[in-house]
């Protein structure tokens, strides 16, 4: 790495520490003069040191060691409660003037002590003579003092909050601190001995070079933004434009953006078109008539009842429904009029075919298109928002869009039905394996499912479709075949947006609608 | 359509030829069977050999069965209808069924039939049963056209009466009771009686059939007698009568009936029905009968809808295969559907069973081959074009449910009894959430911006959609529109910044356009304008009130706007 790129990647600790060096880039400079000259923490001028040395700026000229005594958490209790070596002499003691005896047990129990500590006091007292041990394990004051138990009492005082160079201590002291330090395999001892290292540290010849381009750096102003007036004026040829940390997360920004399921839904209408159809919009509101009626939907139809559709308010009727299709559906309902059927042998009520739903099949806006000369051949679709009457959850919603549409023209009959369905199956669902079985719908026969192989989904039903039959498209006047065909892309788009929940389709949640990246 | 549960060994056993042992069916030859009665496989249960299956024909009630299924794939098999003696022998002396005067305004029709030397099993009682509750529930819809009634044939003295009387005149322990009880006392008190009593509203006599001794039978189509009504395994010898409304239905469902018992090995014997009314089929009306007339259908119909050259004698192996009954004569076929259907209406029924009955597979799909343009509606280029501008002012699109609540639309927005809060409303509501359509774009905006006060701001959303407005003048008492409303909240939200918007999306689409002060209770007074353009207003902008907001529980200033897309649309 070169000099510019090194001093680049410095961080500010490191430049602060070799500007400190300043002009005498051969000085020498103990730790504590490194702390004063740049003002850091004792942690930070070690770090700082340390990622030096490691990038070789930095070489250590000598170093001195020197221990130093501090008291451990034990050390602070023992300082506030007494040490174990003085309670156990001064319970021997308060037994010796009551005259009752003493056993080692009593100890433990009435002053709280861990067994170890007890009997290494005891030890050190008996060694001591301050203590002897009688007949029955009770312990006696020999009314001797202890060396230690004094030395111990001196020193916690002395360390209490304020630790200390240990050669500042005698060396009797010395000794018991040496006994009562933490070792390996001894944690609960009352002082800790830490070696202090003072360095002198010098610049290496690398060190000497970066240290020199800082200090030239250092007389060009740093400037946080390039401004007009820097442009205009030439001046930030004189600038230092500070870095940037460029592998920190951008900010978060909200951009304008089409919604992921409408997104989708494009994509479709932009299928569709390409594949030559044209599109239909229809009315929310419509009559049974086109609804069902048209369609040759019985009026005694299972579907057709208050639990499967909803039915408007107010008006009740619309005030009229276009003739002549009115009486030639009412007449392929009673007897098939003109269209080859037996019809379904009911009484068609005019009354009925005027009552308002909401719209609940797309092919009504197909009834419609078939009303109003189609053009033959023709093809058309349309993404219609229909209604209902189910209980809203995971996979029902009560209010969603059908793709829906119809073909017409001279050629079109079950085989080219067919190859319709497998154009689908290649063109919206990326399929190359599909399956048609028979299915059923009141307005087309012969009907088809169409189940594709999803390259991502594996087998899935695509859609329905079939020929109209001749008692829907007929009476409407058209007298060609028709193809009647819809796609169920609900769970393609759900797994296009990554939910499992219809209802996540139209949810509220800005955040998420924000967040879903849609099909790329 | 009906959903139903079938046991495999039982349709195996169905299956069988006679005299050999039953074969076992694989899953994969259980699928492509079920191919031929648009059957789909819901669910299973190994151990127990439990089938679910749905039957998507709502015009086969014969389909609805475990005999049905089977009897479908076994003519396949066997290329062939087998016959089915009892529809052709003639009794010198049939059992009788008496139908009593006045019923003709009741429940007018009954057929009816004995089956016996079948050992009833129970996987046979279980189809018998369920096969009588799917027929009643969604052939006879909810037995008010056909209900159905089995009987232990033992108990019974012939001739049966199919009576009329009145609600205290009979009386008889139903089925899930242990006390004797009125006709009109069930009407008030049976589970049955109270769900099925509406059927028999307005009628101050009631049916109810007994036999020669007076001994009830049941009373149609609410529920049956305990004592005569209660079939049990090991019962070798039933009675078997429908009742209903439509004369063809209640024959067919007899049809259906004798034909799954038939296919169990009972012997039907025929009952004759008298009438003291004329019905379609006479006075005097031998059941089960095969009603179905012959239709003569030129081959050129079936192969011009196939698109596939097949020749009559193709045709008419297809169908037989199908269970028809075919004759060719030159180019046409005369075909007869089995006396178990009913549900040919027109030619196109016949091609489709040709299909079924060959496979669908066995057809060359083929691309249309004429030439088509494809394009969008004027409304969607307009609106696509919208939508573009507003994702290019930074805008987030939405989508929202056209149903919502009057409370949202109109109540929130403090538009009750005003011209803007007229709404197209559900009769049989649900859930008051879904209960109107939206009658414009800001409950939706608003919705979304209630439910997101944890994103971060600004919050510019928009959604171009579909709205119905409420109009005297319009044939459907309303007509659909496509609107786009924008919308823009952040504790800064100002008017301006709405209107430079708007201004935006009128500039590229080459509209003039004007504002004028008006009054409009969703938004500050002062502060809310309506979109003149062409002399027509066309739209709304404002800061939205703060009671509005308040209503919402949105907690910062917002400006909206709403554009009729659908009047732009109209123009150049």
């Amino acid at each position: 790495m070169d000099t510019s790129s090194l001093i680049d990647s410095l961080h500010p600790l490191e430049v602060k520490v070799l500007s400190a060096f300043g002009a005498k880039h051969s000085a020498t400079l103990q730790t504590e003069q490194l702390l004063q000259s740049t003002k850091l923490e004792p942690s930070q001028l070690s770090m700082a040191v340390e990622w030096l040395l490691a990038k070789s700026l930095l070489d250590v000229d000598t170093e001195t060691v020197t221990p130093i005594v501090s008291l451990t958490k034990i050390g602070e209790l023992y300082f506030e409660k007494y040490s174990p070596i003085e309670r156990v002499l001064s319970a021997a003691r308060d037994a010796a003037k009551t005259g009752k005896r003493l056993t080692i047990q009593d100890i433990q129990v009435r002053e709280g002590l861990e067994p170890a500590d007890v009997s290494g006091a005891i030890g050190r007292l008996k060694k001591e003579g301050a203590l002897l041990i009688i007949q029955g394990g009770c312990i006696e004051s020999t009314g001797r003092a202890s060396q230690t138990a004094e030395a111990m009492r001196g020193l916690l005082q002395q360390l209490h909050g304020a630790p200390r160079e240990l050669r500042a201590f005698s060396e009797t002291h010395r000794q018991v601190i040496h006994d009562h330090a933490v070792k390996r395999g001894n944690a609960r001892e009352p002082f800790r001995i830490d070696d202090r290292v003072a360095r002198a540290l010098k610049l290496s010849p690398s060190g000497i070079e970066a240290a020199q381009q800082l200090s030239r750096q250092g007389t060009a102003e740093e400037v946080s933004q390039l401004t007009p007036e820097l442009l205009k004026d030439g001046s930030w040829r004189t600038k230092r434009f500070r870095k940037y940390t460029i592998s920190l997360r951008a900010p978060r920004i909200a951009p304008g953006k089409r919604h992921p399921y409408r997104e989708f839904l494009d994509g479709v209408k932009t299928q569709l078109v390409s594949m030559g159809f044209q599109e239909m919009r229809g009315q929310l509101v419509e009559t049974e008539f086109w609804n069902m009626d048209a369609l040759f939907m019985p009026q005694f139809h299972p579907a057709r009842d208050i639990h499967d559709v909803y039915f408007v308010k107010e008006p009740i009727h619309a005030s009229s429904i276009e003739e002549p299709f009115l009486s030639h559906v009412a007449q392929a309902h009673r007897n098939g009029g003109e269209t080859g059927s037996t019809g379904w042998n009911y009484p068609f009520d005019a009354e009925r075919a005027r009552r308002l739903v909401l719209r609940s099949q797309g092919t009504a806006v197909s009834a419609h298109t078939l009303a109003s000369q189609p053009a033959v051949p023709g093809k058309y679709f349309s993404i219609a928002r229909c209604f209902r009457y189910d209980q809203v959850d995971a996979t029902h919603a009560t209010d969603f869009f059908q793709v829906e549409g119809i073909v017409l023209g001279t050629d079109i009959n079950f085989r080219t039905l067919l190859g319709l369905l497998n154009l689908f199956a290649r063109e919206v669902a990326q399929a190359k394996e599909v399956k048609f079985l028979p299915a059923y719908f009141p307005f087309t026969e012969p009907s088809v499912e169409l189940h594709v192989r999803h390259p991502k989904l594996g087998w899935m039903e695509l859609g329905g479709a079939g020929l109209f039959r001749p008692e829907v498209t007929l009476p409407l006047g058209v007298t060609v075949p028709v193809i009647a065909w819809g796609l169920g892309l609900d769970r393609m788009a759900m797994v296009a947006l990554g939910i499992h929940d219809i209802r996540e389709l139209f949810t509220d949640n800005l955040d998420l609608i924000r967040s879903t990246k849609g099909s790329f | 359509m009906p959903t139903i549960t079938i046991f495999k060994q039982d349709l195996e056993g169905l299956l069988a030829t006679p005299g050999e042992p039953p074969q076992p069916i694989t899953m994969e030859q259980l699928e492509d069977s079920l191919m031929l009665v648009k059957g789909e496989l819901k669910g299973q249960n190994p151990d127990t050999g439990e089938l679910r299956i749905e039957l998507q024909d709502s015009n086969r009630p014969d389909l609805w069965c475990c005999e049905g299924i089977a009897r479908q794939i076994r003519v396949k098999r066997l290329g062939v209808l087998p016959k089915y003696d009892f529809l052709t022998t003639k009794l010198k002396s049939p059992k009788q069924l008496h139908v009593a005067p006045g019923l003709e305004n009741v429940r007018p029709y009954v057929a009816a039939c004995t089956a016996t030397g079948y050992l009833v099993t129970q996987e046979g009682l279980a189809q018998l049963i369920q096969t009588q509750e799917k027929l009643a529930e969604m052939f006879g819809r909810k037995r008010r056209t056909v209900s159905i009634g089995i009987y232990r044939l033992k108990a019974i003295k012939f001739p049966v009466t199919y009576d009329l009387v009145k609600p205290d005149e009979a009386s008889f322990t139903p089925l899930g009771m242990d006390t004797v009880m009125t006709l009109g006392e069930m009407l008030l008190v049976h589970p049955k009686g109270l769900e099925f009593g509406g059927i028999l509203a307005g009628h101050d006599h009631l049916p109810f059939l007994c036999d020669a001794n007076r001994q009830a039978l049941s009373f149609p189509p609410i529920i049956n007698s305990r004592e005569a009504g209660e079939i049990r395994v090991g019962d070798d010898a039933l009675f078997v009568e429908v009742t209903g409304t439509d004369l063809s239905m209640v024959v067919l469902t007899l049809n259906i009936f004798s034909a799954n018992l038939a296919d169990r090995g009972a012997v039907i014997e025929p009952i004759e029905v008298r009438y003291p009314y004329k019905t379609a089929l006479g006075l005097g009306v031998i059941t089960p009968q095969d009603l179905d007339k012959s239709r003569k259908i030129s081959i050129g119909t079936i192969e011009q809808a196939l698109g596939q050259a097949l020749g009559v004698h193709e045709v008419a192996k297809d169908l037989t295969a199908y269970g028809y009954e075919v004759t060719t004569k030159g180019k046409s076929v005369t075909v007869t559907l089995p006396f178990y259907r009913q549900d040919l209406m027109h030619a196109m029924d016949v091609v489709e069973d040709v299909a079924i009955s060959r496979g669908y597979g066995d057809f060359l799909p083929v691309m249309p081959s004429q030439f088509t343009v494809g394009g969008l509606s004027r409304i969607e280029e307009v609106s696509d074009r919208m939508r573009a501008l507003m994702v290019g002012l930074g805008f987030q699109e939405i989508i929202s449910n056209i149903l919502g609540s009057p409370q949202d639309l109109r109540d929130a927005m403090r538009l009750a009894g005003t011209e803007w809060g007229q709404l197209v409303e559900v009769d049989n509501v649900m859930s008051q959430n879904f209960s109107a359509l939206r009658q414009w774009m800001l409950p939706s905006l608003l919705r979304v911006e209630a439910a997101s006060n944890r994103a971060f701001y600004p919050h510019r959303i928009f959604e171009a959609g579909e709205v119905a407005r409420r109009d005297p003048l319009q044939p459907l008492g309303s007509h659909t529109i496509t609107v786009l409303g924008g919308m823009i909240a952040h504790a800064d939200a100002h008017f301006s910044e709405a209107h430079s918007c708007l201004d935006t999306l009128f500039y590229y689409v080459n509209q003039a356009y004007s504002l004028e002060p008006i009054q409009h209770p969703s938004f500050l007074t002062g502060r809310v304008g309506g979109i003149l353009s062409e002399g027509k207003q066309i739209g709304v902008i404002g800061e939205l009130h703060p009671e509005v907001l308040e209503r919402w529980q949105i907690g910062v200033p917002a400006v909206a706007f709403e554009i009729n897309l659908s009047e732009l649309a109209e123009r150049s």
